[in-house]
């Protein structure tokens, strides 16, 4: 296995930029992920580190070889496809037989090493079907079965799980991050899923409209988003963003909205809206960090319930503050009624703060 | 009736329908089938007879005396009839397989490069290969005999294999073209991967799935070229030269057609693409029907 390094890449079609200068660092053993919504360049970051489209711009280097001239099949790197791509003329056998084919190995040797990745993948009992003859999930087996009959230097894989139904694809999750501890691999794994690449990965790279938005840990990326695009992406149901006014300056400032209420912000969160570049901020606030009062509060704000939804563990309602919706979370006790006047309070240690104008996060001036 | 449910009464009423259908299908066949069945069978039963016999009126539908003479004449290398014959076989043979081999080569690459590369002119070139048969083909005729003429290739087979090719290439193209689009690119992609070059990628994973495509454009090509009448008409003036359908002509005569052995001679001509077909055919059906593999 190897590392994999992308360095100022960039591909275009005609003006569109697909990829617009990535760099980033794959270590040797790491799972990354890249996720971000569709159309945001995932699938062509992974077919240029495969080397199947030429590049625009910039550097990829796949162990400490500078692969940008190299050919795909001599980058020595597997492939999983969304649609698995199985070759349909051939039993599954061939398939799995095929890359060891084009790399000349002896028949002994590749009907040993069939046998075994089969075997790892419980397919055994398929060699001799046609890829029509199979269920989603076997598919998907023999695809990675493909991927892993050869060792190659690192895996790359296109939203595999995204064709399964939603118990397989849960299941498979947990396969293919135990295939990666026991294999030690390097993979790259491009998902629009946030929750597998929060479940599954290392690292996560978040991208959107071919820019790489953040590269870090998921927890980091959770923890602390760059900006509010990474900050509404990540996360279930999706942080509540909404847009606020700075009042007041120096180590206390409060936060006020169009419609007239304010509340008062720490000091550390005060020293954050000094950085801002105008007088403008979004305030950022997971479910999780607000509490949710059924009277007047000191430091809350007030809203107006709009939906509610009972999930049994927790319930999760829709509250309007001002134009903005924010998402709030209760016991399921708590009982909630559409348009009852509630007041919200933010847990200043755990909310965000992005800059009005560049959508960044504010760090304490 | 009565103790019919609702839905058992909808469905035998549905199925009645079916049923109405399918004899209307049969009908509707079963004409087809004898307008081009009884021409092929009459012109059997008179390759049959003897020159005498093939003149009776009323006619006789089936020869009092079947004689196979006919078509050992046409096969006699010592018969003059049957070594022009064979000749004229053999100068077919030859257009329309070259013809055949040559609109493989040419339509598989072009197809493929039309359905998976995009270049300057693409949508132009693609539409100007299909303008071809928007025309019939008799009004190229004088231009391509001038043409011919100025490469020096009247009087060759040639001038009739480039032209077969430009008839039949614009519809290969055409057809191998939707089979390519159908095929996924990752099908390629991950051939490439898995270590291919770009050419095995095609060779090894995509053109076998586009064997049906083939096939039908074979047939097709050969067909077309077998059949060809008035180009090697006018390109070909030379009789050892001539293609079948040209040739069978001089089995007409200014005082007596001998129309047993005409009959013979077009029986033995549509015998080839009887058998390429009968052959071939599922492959055919299944160019038509189906366009492409579904991966
Ligand atoms: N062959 C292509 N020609 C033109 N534009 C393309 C091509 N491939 C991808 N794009 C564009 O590049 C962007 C990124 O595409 P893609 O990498 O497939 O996104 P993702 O996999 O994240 O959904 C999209 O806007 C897409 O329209
Ligand atoms: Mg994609």
């Amino acid at each position: 296995m190897a590392e994999v390094i992308l360095n100022q890449v960039v591909k275009t079609y005609g003006s569109i930029y697909a990829v617009n200068h990535v760099s980033l660092t794959v270590a040797d053993g790491e799972f990354v992920a890249l996720v971000g919504p569709s159309g945001c360049g995932k699938t062509t970051t992974l077919n240029l580190i495969a080397g199947l489209i030429p590049m625009s711009g910039g550097d990829i280097y796949i162990g400490d070889k500078l692969v940008n001239d190299l050919d795909p099949k001599d980058r020595d790197i597997a492939m999983v496809f969304q649609n698995y791509a199985l070759y349909p003329n051939k039993t599954v056998f061939k398939n799995l037989a095929f890359p060891l084919q084009m790399r000349k190995l002896s028949k002994d040797v590749i009907d040993s090493k069939v046998m075994a990745a089969a075997k790892v993948l419980d397919i055994t009992h398929l060699l001799e079907r046609k890829p029509r003859e199979l269920s989603g999930g076997q598919q998907q087996r023999v695809a990675l079965g493909r991927a892993l009959v050869r060792d190659p230097r690192a895996f790359l894989m296109d939203e595999p799980l995204s064709n399964l139904d939603a118990k397989l694809r849960v299941q498979m999750r947990s396969e293919l991050k135990r295939f990666h501890h026991e294999l030690n691999a390097t993979v790259v794994y491009v998902t629009h899923d946030q929750l597998e690449a929060v479940t599954m990965s290392d690292k996560m790279a978040v991208m959107d409209g071919g820019y790489l938005q953040q590269y870090d840990t998921p927890k980091n990326v959770f923890d602390h988003p760059r900006n509010t695009f990474v900050a509404s992406f990540v996360g279930s149901p999706a942080m509540s963003l909404f847009p606020l006014e700075i009042i007041g300056a120096g180590t206390s400032v409060s936060l006020g909205s169009p419609e007239g209420w304010s509340f008062p912000l720490n000091e550390l969160n005060s020293r954050k809206a000094n950085a801002s570049t105008g007088k403008k901020v979004i305030l950022g606030a997971r479910h999780s960090t607000i509490t949710v009062h059924k009277t007047a509060h000191p430091g809350a704000v007030p809203g107006k319930v709009y939906t509610v939804e009972p999930t049994g563990d927790v319930t999760f309602a829709q509250v309007f503050v001002g134009d903005s919706i924010v998402v709030v979370s209760v016991e399921p006790q708590v009982m909630l009624r559409l348009d009852e006047p509630v007041w919200l309070e933010f847990d200043q240690d755990r909310m965000h703060l992005f800059d009005g104008q560049t959508q960044l996060a504010l760090n304490p001036a | 009736m009565s103790s019919m449910t609702h839905t058992e009464q909808l469905s035998v009423r549905s199925r009645r329908q079916i049923d109405g259908w399918r004899w209307t299908g049969r009908i509707f066949l079963a004409i087809l089938l004898i307008f081009t069945v009884v021409p092929i069978a009459w012109m059997f039963i008179t390759s049959l007879k003897t020159g005498f016999a093939a003149m009776q009126y009323p006619p006789q539908w089936w020869p009092a005396a079947p004689t196979l003479e006919n078509y050992t004449r046409l096969l006699d290398t010592r018969d003059s009839v049957g070594q022009d014959f064979l000749r004229y076989f053999f100068n077919s043979m030859y257009v329309s397989v070259l013809t055949t081999i040559l609109a493989i080569l040419v339509a598989v690459p072009a197809a493929y490069a039309f359905s998976r590369f995009s270049f300057p002119g693409r949508t132009f070139l693609f539409f100007a290969v299909l303008m071809r048969n928007m025309f019939p083909a008799v009004v190229f005729l004088v231009p391509l005999f001038i043409l011919m003429r100025v490469l020096g290739l009247v009087n060759t087979h040639g001038s009739l294999i480039l032209t077969y090719l430009t008839f039949g290439l614009p519809l290969a193209i055409w057809l191998l073209k939707g089979f390519y689009d159908n095929i996924p690119i990752q099908l390629e992609q991950a051939a490439r991967i898995d270590g291919a070059t770009r050419f095995q990628a095609f060779f090894f994973i995509v053109m076998p799935l586009s064997t049906p495509g083939i096939i039908a454009t074979a047939i097709y090509s050969f067909i077309g070229a077998w059949n060809e009448y008035i180009y090697a008409y006018t390109f070909l003036t030379r009789q050892d030269q001539m293609t079948l359908p040209v040739g069978i002509q001089r089995f007409f005569s200014e005082n007596a057609t001998d129309w047993p052995g005409l009959m013979a001679a077009t029986f033995m001509m549509s015998v080839p693409v009887v058998v390429l077909f009968l052959v071939l055919q599922k492959y055919f059906v299944r160019a038509l029907t189906e366009g492409a593999v579904k991966s």
